[in-house]
């Protein structure tokens, strides 16, 4: 996917003039940046569900179609059970009940959250909750998977935890994946590169990192060289 | 426990209201001023015993339905049109403020120079009971979570499960606030309207009778009636949403599979 020369204001406010940016296909991207500098905006235009005021954006053939979309908070239905909540986002895609009840069992499964398939979101705490949207984002059949901060707010036992059972799910079937997050640490640990945002006109830094996901530590020597040049982009940005 | 315990303040409560009442009765010594708890439910028993008892509550009863209906069908609808389309709302905005401000008296008094006195209290309740629930209603679509909205078209939800897993749902506590108080309302709306235009039956008419004879046991018997038709209401309005959500409960879960 490629964002080419896009161009995007609110008003006066300039978010992208002119920007260019590149996500190999199949891979994370991790995207960090201050607040108001962007990150949920190039995601809704990755989305289509902002329309750019000049520049293109274009996606390669298996990035085309649907979309899954992992927002800050779970966004479940109140008075949908867990497992409705995940079968429903396969109801586009499937016309066979007895096939959708299967995945959506899977991704539940995986999350580890097959005791709790009858209980209602108010009964499930905040984590379970972004598990349930965890496992609705890849039981929808996408082809484009966006983050928008979707492990914000959570302790970080728990952070780790689902960070882990989304590197799991996604490891299973690739997908080109938008991470936007304000952590530079989640941001090493899921991306295959790292992009800040602060300038509307291009990436104040962008990181491909070389070692695989599994094996990244975030003691590693050269992960922390790269936290500390995030973290440098961030501060002056 | 809990349930007890509240049951049993309730109990207290409503002991000690009878007992105010006894004591009220006892200090005015007055059959005509404030009868005592033995005679008015003496009376009341009489009452029920008499055959025009049944035909006066089944009219007031189903004025009060009709209305409630009414009201539930046509404010659910232009509350539904005035959340969606603002000009609706700003077309019915001088209809219903005019309708929350007027005082139940005046539109009893006008609705009986035009209507027979058997329509009266139907209209007046309708009228009353309206801009209640139509409030409620265009709230809950106004306050529809617009996040969750945008969830159901980024993940393609069909427009039918938009609609019955998000949409109405999400509509649900609005209508039944505006429904209870709708219901409520119209009960104290129709019967005021019996006793101003003496319908043939009514609880109402009856109440009016009684008052024009002095009989004030037989006017707080029928109080006493119309009070149990308005609790017997809210309780049957409480019993079928409690069966109803019992009966979603059942249908989601015969919907998740079982997991060996």
């Amino acid at each position: 996917m490629r964002f080419v020369e896009i161009c995007k204001s609110y008003k006066e406010n300039r978010v992208f003039d002119h920007f260019s940016l590149d996500i190999v296909c199949n891979t994370i991207l991790s995207v960090v940046g201050p607040s108001g500098m962007g990150k949920t905006t190039l995601l809704k235009i990755a989305a289509n569900v902002l329309e750019l005021d000049a520049g293109e954006l274009i996606k390669e053939d298996s990035e085309q179609g649907p979309i899954s979309y992992l927002f800050q908070e779970p966004r479940l239905l109140p008075f949908s059970t867990v497992f409705s909540n995940v079968e429903l986002a396969l109801r586009s895609s499937s016309q066979n009940r007895k096939e959708r009840d299967e995945l959506a069992l899977h991704y539940l499964e995986l999350v580890g959250l097959t005791d709790s398939l009858a209980l209602y979101p108010s009964q499930l705490s905040g984590g379970m909750r972004q598990r349930v949207a965890i496992a609705r984002a890849f039981a929808h059949p996408c082809n484009l998977m966006l983050l928008d901060e979707p492990f914000q707010s959570l302790d970080i036992k728990l952070k780790y935890s689902l960070l882990e059972a989304f590197v799991s799910l996604w490891e299973e079937r690739k997908k080109t994946t938008l991470f936007v997050t304000h952590d530079p640490k989640e941001a090493i640990l899921l991306g295959d590169a790292v992009c800040c945002l602060g300038d509307p006109t291009k990436p104040l830094l962008y990181q491909q990192i070389n070692i695989p996901r599994k094996a990244r530590n975030v003691s590693d020597t050269s992960l922390l060289a790269l936290e500390a040049s995030l973290v440098d982009a961030l501060v002056n940005a | 426990m809990r349930l007890v315990k509240r049951n049993l303040i309730l109990l207290g409560s409503s002991l000690v209201l009878l007992l105010l009442w006894q004591l009220g009765a006892s200090l005015l010594d007055s059959q005509i001023l404030l009868p005592g708890l033995l005679p008015v439910f003496s009376t009341l028993l009489e009452l029920i015993e008499q055959p025009p008892f049944t035909i006066n509550v089944w009219y007031t009863v189903l004025r009060a339905l009709q209305s409630f209906i009414i009201i539930v069908i046509s404010a659910t609808l232009l509350g539904l049109l005035a959340g969606r389309f603002s000009f609706v709302s700003l077309a019915l905005k001088p209809f219903v403020t005019t309708l929350k401000a007027i005082p139940v008296m005046s539109v009893i008094l006008l609705a009986f120079i035009w209507f027979s006195s058997g329509t009266v209290p139907l209209f007046s309740a309708f009228l009353m009971g309206f801009p209640v629930m139509y409030v409620q209603i265009e709230m809950g679509v106004l306050q529809i979570d617009a996040n969750l909205d945008e969830m159901c078209s980024l993940y393609d939800f069909p427009l039918q499960d938009r609609l019955f897993h998000f949409l109405i749902p999400s509509l649900v506590p609005s209508f039944l606030t505006g429904a209870r108080t709708a219901l409520s309302m119209v009960w104290k709306v129709v019967i005021a309207a019996e006793v101003l235009t003496v319908p043939r039956y009514g609880v109402g008419s009856r109440m009016q009778l009684s008052q024009i004879q002095l009989e004030t046991d037989k006017v707080l018997s029928w109080t006493l009636i119309a009070i149990l038709l308005t609790a017997l209401g809210d309780i049957l309005f409480e019993v079928l949403v409690f069966f109803l959500a019992k009966l979603k409960q059942l249908h989601d879960s015969r919907r998740v599979p079982c997991v060996s």
